[in-house]
């Protein structure tokens, strides 16, 4: 009797998180401090700012990350995306505590981290954060 | 420059893993309930197969091709099948110490072994969550610490 309880508790538990997981993801959140140079390397020095995506090889959402990312910095002047795979880089990981993937930083050309999107990010949002560090 | 984007990873039908998910979800409810241990030993096969092996010939992917996705519009919509792998090969960790919790009489650590697994698979069916892919960030910055104790003795 008592593993039937611990099967609808579990249930009950999932769906709590699976909504709460639902509702976090794709919102942006304010970040600050500069950016370790293996981040760097692989910005944009032409771009205003570049969202750096954060990517492993075993990331269900990356994909549907890359295409709204690329979509929005193809459409927007002094916007760039670029992929980083940590999937080999456990240190960078922890270095720039990220524990999910997709997890995406924009990144000024100086290097200074402006804010952060974990899961899939949500277009409209995330331009109209962006929109006041791309002006002129 | 290199990345993911342009590396040519296998393919699957998203629809075929959740459908895996949905199954799994109820074998495990089954073992919770009943704690009839060989249910897990087999799901714990499964998961191996899936994850270690390939998600061709695992079973519930068998099972969708046959008859689930015969009855569906198909579709061209795609997911790389390298992240269900490695949830699948996590399934495999979680079932197993289930399945060694139940058959060392330690009931306790198999229910919760098994509660785990139930709850990944019910992520994945019912909100498209990969609990397994999520942890991939954890699991693998937790294994190379423990690699770097072990080199530090």
């Amino acid at each position: 009797m008592t593993g039937l309880f611990v099967a609808i508790g579990t249930v009950v538990v999932a769906v709590a998180l699976g909504s709460v997981v639902r509702v976090l993801s794709g919102r942006v959140r304010g970040s600050a401090g500069q950016v370790p140079a293996a981040v760097r390397e692989v910005l944009d020095p032409a771009a205003a700012v570049t969202l750096v995506q954060l990517s492993t090889e075993y990331c269900a959402g990356c994909k549907q990350a890359r295409v709204v990312l690329t979509g929005l910095a193809r459409d927007t002047a002094g916007l760039a995306h670029a992929d980083l795979d940590l999937t080999h880089r456990p240190e960078l990981a922890g270095e720039l505590r990220v524990s999910r993937t997709p997890t995406t930083i924009a990144v000024t050309a100086s290097g200074t981290e402006l804010l952060r999107v974990g899961g899939v990010p949500k277009r409209e949002e995330l331009l109209t954060s962006l929109r006041p560090h791309l002006a002129g | 420059m290199p990345n993911s984007a342009t590396r040519v990873q296998p393919q699957v039908d998203p629809r075929g893993p959740r459908f895996a998910a949905w199954v799994t979800s109820v074998v495990l409810v089954v073992v919770l309930a009943t704690g009839w241990w060989p249910l897990l030993a087999a799901q714990a096969v499964v998961f191996a197969i899936g994850g270690f092996i390939g998600l061709r010939p695992a079973p519930y992917a068998a099972l969708f091709r046959l008859l689930v996705a015969p009855r569906l519009a198909p579709t061209t919509e795609r997911e790389d099948a390298a992240p269900v792998r490695f949830a699948q090969s996590v399934g495999f960790g979680f079932a197993l110490v289930g399945v060694l919790g139940y058959a060392l009489a330690v009931p306790a650590l198999g229910m919760v072994a098994t509660a785990f697994a139930l709850a990944a698979a019910f992520l994945n069916a019912a909100f498209g969550f990969c609990l397994g892919c999520e942890a991939y960030l954890l699991i693998n910055r937790l294994s190379n610490t423990l690699r770097k104790v072990g080199t530090a003795r």
